[in-house]
């Protein structure tokens, strides 16, 4: 504020000021009420209710460590349940993998490309309830497809029960989520590949830099923020992939292809156990807080991309 | 650049679309099959295609009070994010005490995935009287923080000048912002619109969790609860699934590039 302003001016300006503060604070309340009821009380009572007794007609008792300790001493599923959980995560790299390599295929020069991308990328948007549906069809026992094509080439005579078998239940709904993931990968990778300048590539090529090299050392270093979103995605999807496996195997046979999510379901709202469940939902979040983390550590705190006050 | 053949690289690509479309024309072949399904060998293509399966799904299970509920549901979502998070994209693109710490607070609750916070939100919503509601369905989606920090971004990129230049017309900001950054925001509105509405048409874990009522469940939990009341050789669930596909597959096609611009910028914010 300059000098030069009269008592009067100042009067109005800050009236002005005052009104432009209200507008601001109303327009951004609605936003902070429904944040602060459905995450951030939430996440609060949630902790709370970890170490407590509670079911919904009685009144809370202090329950200490207890569900804590019933969970990581006696509570073998609990540990069936993490590993699975683990594993989908780990299969997160095979999928970024694959849809790298289609990605690249569909980056090059070819006719039709647009529609192989738009092939690829169609299981994304399909609801995935149906999805379930359509590939717990595909894996049937008796009819399904994948059986027949592994009869018909000799390779077992009977009909596999893909997700009846403990050994085969999980990987089966992995190989169904990377199909549904797949699509969205790619274009997070084409995406990063275009963004790639060209005149790299022929300043390698020039210098007679091999394919290879060019793509250790120009795509792959070049691409690392887009590979780094995907395994965000990759995280976060197999601590939130309920759909799938409550529609294809409802987390069986036993727990074979329970998930940390699917299992707080079970406990909180099929058995009431809602303040156990909460416990599980605690652990769950650290987890998952600590490896979102780390990931953005190791590749150099980019997760912070995210326009902050820019 | 040297050239190289292409039809290695046709055949890979072909490749690899036939494996991503096989689901879907099995299913579809499941669903118009004419024969007994459980003929052996299978055919690839359906013999004697009807359209039976389909009348089968509009009359026997309620699909179309479960379509209106969804489109009720998505229709609440997708108003209340394009107006929620443009006001609160707009705060955060101006200067105000305590904005860092909502910025903060913000990107917290981005790191709180709604599957940790689903015990005590199921709580609440009963303490609300929601349960079993198209409110209470909606209610926790109606504002996203991805979207608004697409709003904020949008709004920021409007030239400053431009706004001086209408204050100095003597514009309200009410005025600058109907008149000024919300035509200019017609891609974050897009973005918006798009991500709300599949975040909302395919939820699953919310409304199983707070749907009791029959009437009131939509397209997907009626999917679900279908599998379990029938044998999975029922031909009309394959035809469910196809009428279930066929919206999100078409809104898919027509819109493709705002699709896939609005799905990138939102997974490039969180």
């Amino acid at each position: 504020m300059t000098s030069g302003h009269t008592i009067f001016e100042m009067q109005l300006i800050k009236k002005k000021r005052t009104r432009e503060l209200l507008l601001i604070w109303f327009f951004i309340t609605p936003s902070l009420v429904i944040f602060t009821l459905y995450r951030i009380i939430p996440l609060l009572w949630n902790g709370i209710l970890s170490f407590q007794f509670w079911s919904p007609y009685k009144p809370p008792e202090l329950a200490g460590l207890y569900h804590y300790e019933e969970m990581l001493m006696y509570d073998d599923a609990f540990w069936q349940v993490l590993w699975n959980t683990i594993v989908l995560m780990a299969s997160a790299p095979v999928g970024i993998a694959l849809a790298l390599f289609i990605a690249i295929l569909v980056n090059t020069r070819i006719r039709g490309r647009d529609i192989y991308r738009t092939i690829v990328f169609l299981s994304y948007p399909v609801m995935t309830v149906a999805v379930g549906i359509i590939w717990q069809w595909l894996y049937n026992e008796k009819v399904g497809l994948f059986n027949y094509i592994l009869m018909s080439l000799g390779i077992t005579d009977k009909g596999i029960p893909f997700l009846q078998s403990f050994d085969l239940a999980l990987p089966s709904v992995i190989v169904a989520s990377i199909w549904q993931v797949i699509g969205f990968y790619m274009i997070i990778l084409l995406t990063g590949l275009q963004s790639i300048p060209p005149s790299l590539y022929e300043s390698a090529a020039i210098d007679g830099a091999s394919a290879w090299m060019r793509f250790r050392r120009i795509t792959l270093p070049m691409l690392k923020p887009s590979i780094f979103i995907c395994f965000v995605i990759g995280i976060i999807n197999s601590f939130t992939n309920f759909d799938l496996v409550f529609v294809m195997t409802q987390g069986g046979p036993g727990h074979a292809t329970d998930l940390l999510v699917t299992y707080i379901y079970t406990m909180a709202f099929k058995l009431s156990k809602f303040d156990y469940a909460a416990a599980i939902t605690v652990i769950n979040f650290l987890f998952f807080l600590g490896l979102t983390l780390l990931a953005n550590k190791a590749s150099g705190g980019e997760a912070g991309a995210v326009d902050v006050g820019k | 650049m040297h050239r190289y053949p292409r039809w290695p690289i046709h055949l890979m690509l072909s490749f690899i679309s036939t494996l991503m479309l096989i689901p879907f024309v099995w299913v579809l072949k499941t669903s118009l099959t004419g024969e007994n399904i459980f003929t052996y060998p299978p055919s690839i293509l359906p013999e004697n295609p009807h359209l039976f399966y389909y009348v089968d799904v509009w009359y026997s299970i309620p699909f179309f009070r479960y379509l209106i509920n969804s489109v009720i549901v998505s229709a609440i979502v997708v108003a209340a994010n394009i107006v929620l998070n443009a006001m609160a994209g707009y705060s955060l693109s101006r200067e105000f005490a305590g904005k860092k710490i909502i910025i903060v607070l913000f990107l917290s609750c981005m790191m709180v995935p709604f599957q940790v916070t689903i015990i005590p939100a199921y709580l609440i919503t009963k303490e609300l009287g929601l349960l079993n509601t198209y409110l209470g369905m909606a209610l926790p989606l109606c504002s996203t923080i991805v979207c608004i920090f697409v709003f904020k971004s949008s709004f920021d990129a409007v030239p400053k000048s431009l706004i001086d230049a209408a204050r100095i017309d003597g514009l309200s900001d009410l005025r600058i912002i109907f008149r000024v950054l919300v035509p200019l925001s017609q891609s974050a509105i897009a973005t918006n619109i798009i991500l709300a509405f599949i975040w909302s048409w395919n939820n699953f874990l919310w409304p199983l969790v707070i749907i009791r009522d029959q009437a009131m469940q939509t397209l997907p939990l009626g999917l679900s609860r279908f599998l379990t009341v029938v044998e999975d050789t029922t031909g009309a669930l394959y035809a469910f699934c196809i009428m279930v596909l066929l919206p999100g597959l078409i809104i898919f096609l027509l819109a493709q590039k705002q699709f896939i611009a609005g799905l990138t910028r939102g997974a490039a914010k969180g």
